[in-house]
């Protein structure tokens, strides 16, 4: 009998029933509605004639609404795709076959992502259309002077902007499915997650605080926090973006970098603790 | 030739809650499934049966024990390779059709790409189907669900298939067609292990039995054995008169034989519910089959005895 051996083949058939489930089920379809309903809202406002600064009130709104629907998403997602796995008993099935538990881990982990990439890429599409509507619109109108050289919005960044996000989700999601991955409910898990992205966000805080502190434990407890929570503060490039600033490559590539290392971490730990998980 | 299954003094704890407290699910089982047979794994509801499978399959770690399938431990991924399971009260993906299921589950066993396609049509026409391939997985009946899930565990043509309750809350009529799928499997060479509590059914298929209570092996061997009178013979007459009774008797005592009942013999109420739900074909098979059983047994427990005679 030949041996069987790891296959991204495996990996990319689970990724895609992942997905296909994902796409499928009303949370995706609903909170891309809501997401899309108040970017589209911010024209609510559009009889203020701001003139040139309305942009910066859209794109601030619309940053907003993806970084808040896309973190919900990758930790509901995550959770409820591995659970319904688990609760439905499909995972019985599936792990019955010759299969690694790393493969079933990194299907589950891209299925979500790519997910995720399509949530970023459409609210970002929708965002930088409404964008490029009302800057032609108040260029052409209101206010003509402001765009004396040219246009103002960097619709590049914006995508930058995206894929930063889109890194950022896929962290949570690989965070999610490392808790997941030992605990026994859904609700637990996303509870916990939510819990983490608290940390995630707010670790520089307790960073800056204690940093000129000179007693070691202390020193030694910050070092821990900043190494084991990823600094989301970090991906916070919008305001950046909506000053009219650009982003250097530098930065970009760093915060790729930075964000590729934690999504490798996060889904070992995820298999290295549903390697022995009882189904 | 290595046994399908092979299985070592295996125990299985599950912890319950706080403390040390431990459920023994499975105690000291030892037990070798020789190759090509339908081998019957029976048991009340909690005796372990749906456990041992599991812990033989990789999805639950033993607690003391070792097991392996045709020869290679079970927690190596590649022990799984020439197995198909139908796990209990089988659920799949709901939003695929009968199709795209079976088709997923032969990708993930790496059925061949080219010949996938023409692998998933044949296994589904082969459970029976062909005009419900196309219909969503959440709208099959229990039944239905069943050959499902034996589609899904027979796509990549295994050499062993372990069924879990396959007919727990399938009507007669589907429970006698799983039946007669699960022998013909076994013509085709391959080695079925069937969980299963409904007593009535396996006794038909099984070659080979073992009972499990309480998580512990209380009987183990082939069927006939146990189950049949061996110094005992029944005959069938067409016509008999009550009157012969005497003569009988006297006739046989003459031969040192003795008289020790005379019967009505009665259809099994399967038969009898087969016959009259219109699928007469099925009742004729099974009883065609149980005669094949009773040849078998004939010839086989004349084999028993000479082995027997041999070892005292
Ligand atoms: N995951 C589990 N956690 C705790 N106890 C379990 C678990 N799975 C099974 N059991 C217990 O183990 C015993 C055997 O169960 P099982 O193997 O499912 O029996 P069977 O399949 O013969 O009906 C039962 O008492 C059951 O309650
Ligand atoms: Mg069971």
């Amino acid at each position: 009998m030949s041996k069987v051996v790891f296959s991204p083949a495996r990996i990319n058939i689970i990724a895609k029933n992942t997905f296909l489930e994902a796409v499928r089920q009303k949370f995706f379809g609903f909170l891309v509605i809501i997401a899309l309903g108040i970017i589209l809202s911010s024209q609510v406002f559009r009889d203020f004639n701001f003139g040139a600064p309305e942009l910066k009130f859209i794109a601030d709104f619309g940053f907003g609404a993806i970084v808040l629907f896309g973190s919900v998403l990758a930790i509901v997602a995550t959770a409820q795709l591995f659970f319904s796995e688990i609760e439905n008993k499909t995972a019985i099935t599936i792990l019955a076959k010759p299969i690694f538990r790393s493969e079933f881990i990194f299907g589950k982990f891209l299925g979500v992502s790519l997910l995720l990439l399509v949530f970023t890429g459409m609210m970002t599409v929708i965002l930088s259309v409404l964008l490029f509507w009302r800057e032609t619109a108040i260029m052409e109108g209101v206010d003509p002077e402001a765009f004396e050289a040219g246009r103002m919005v960097a619709y590049g960044d914006i995508f930058l902007y995206g894929i930063v996000q889109w890194l950022k989700f896929s962290i949570l999601c690989g965070i999610t499915m490392v808790v997941a991955s030992f605990s026994n409910t859904n609700l637990y898990s996303v509870i916990l997650s939510f819990v983490i992205l608290l940390i995630c966000h707010l670790q520089y805080l307790a960073r800056d605080a204690w940093a000129q502190m000179e007693f070691l434990p202390v020193q030694l407890a910050v070092f821990m926090l900043s190494a084991v929570f990823p600094n989301f503060q970090l991906f916070n490039i919008g305001d950046q973006i909506a000053l009219g600033e650009s982003i250097p490559f530098e930065l970009g590539a760093r915060i790729i970098g930075y964000a590729l290392i934690y999504i490798i971490v996060f889904n070992l730990l995820a298999v290295f603790s549903f390697r022995k998980r009882e189904i | 030739m290595t046994s399908a299954i092979s299985i070592e003094d295996l125990t299985k704890d599950f912890p319950l809650g706080f403390g040390h407290l431990k459920l023994r699910a499975v105690e000291d089982l030892s037990l070798e499934i020789a190759d090509n047979q339908v081998f019957g794994l029976l048991g009340p509801n909690g005796s372990g049966k749906s456990t041992t499978i599991k812990v033989i399959l990789g999805l639950l770690a033993p607690t003391r024990g070792t097991c392996g399938i045709f020869g290679t431990p079970s927690a190596e991924v590649s022990s799984r390779r020439d197995v198909g399971f139908l796990p209990e009260a089988p659920y799949f993906y709901r939003y695929l059709t009968g199709f795209e299921l079976v088709r997923f589950f032969g990708r993930i066993c790496q059925v061949e790409k080219s010949k996938l396609n023409d692998r998933v049509h044949e296994v589904i026409e082969w459970v029976g189907l062909k005009e419900a391939a196309h219909r969503r997985v959440g709208t099959y009946s229990k039944g239905m669900l069943q050959r499902i899930g034996l589609a899904q565990a027979l796509v990549h043509d295994p050499r062993l298939v372990i069924l879990d309750e396959p007919t727990a809350g399938v009507d007669p009529v589907g429970s006698a067609e799983i039946s007669s799928l699960i022998l013909k499997l076994k013509e085709q060479g391959k080695t079925i292990i069937l969980c299963s509590h409904l007593l009535g059914q396996v006794e038909d298929i099984c070659d080979r039995i073992a009972i499990l209570n309480r998580g512990k092996l209380i009987l183990e061997g082939e069927l006939r054995d146990l189950v049949s009178k061996k110094d005992l013979r029944s005959v069938v007459v067409q016509d008999y008169r009550e009157e012969y009774n005497d003569e009988l008797a006297g006739w046989l005592q003459a031969r040192e034989s003795r008289l020790v009942s005379v019967e009505q013999p009665q259809y099994s109420l399967d038969r009898v519910f087969l016959e009259h739900v219109g699928r007469s074909e099925l009742a004729r098979e099974k009883l065609s089959e149980r005669a094949e059983v009773a040849k078998q047994q004939d010839t086989a427990s004349g084999k028993d005895n000479e082995e027997k005679k041999k070892s005292s």
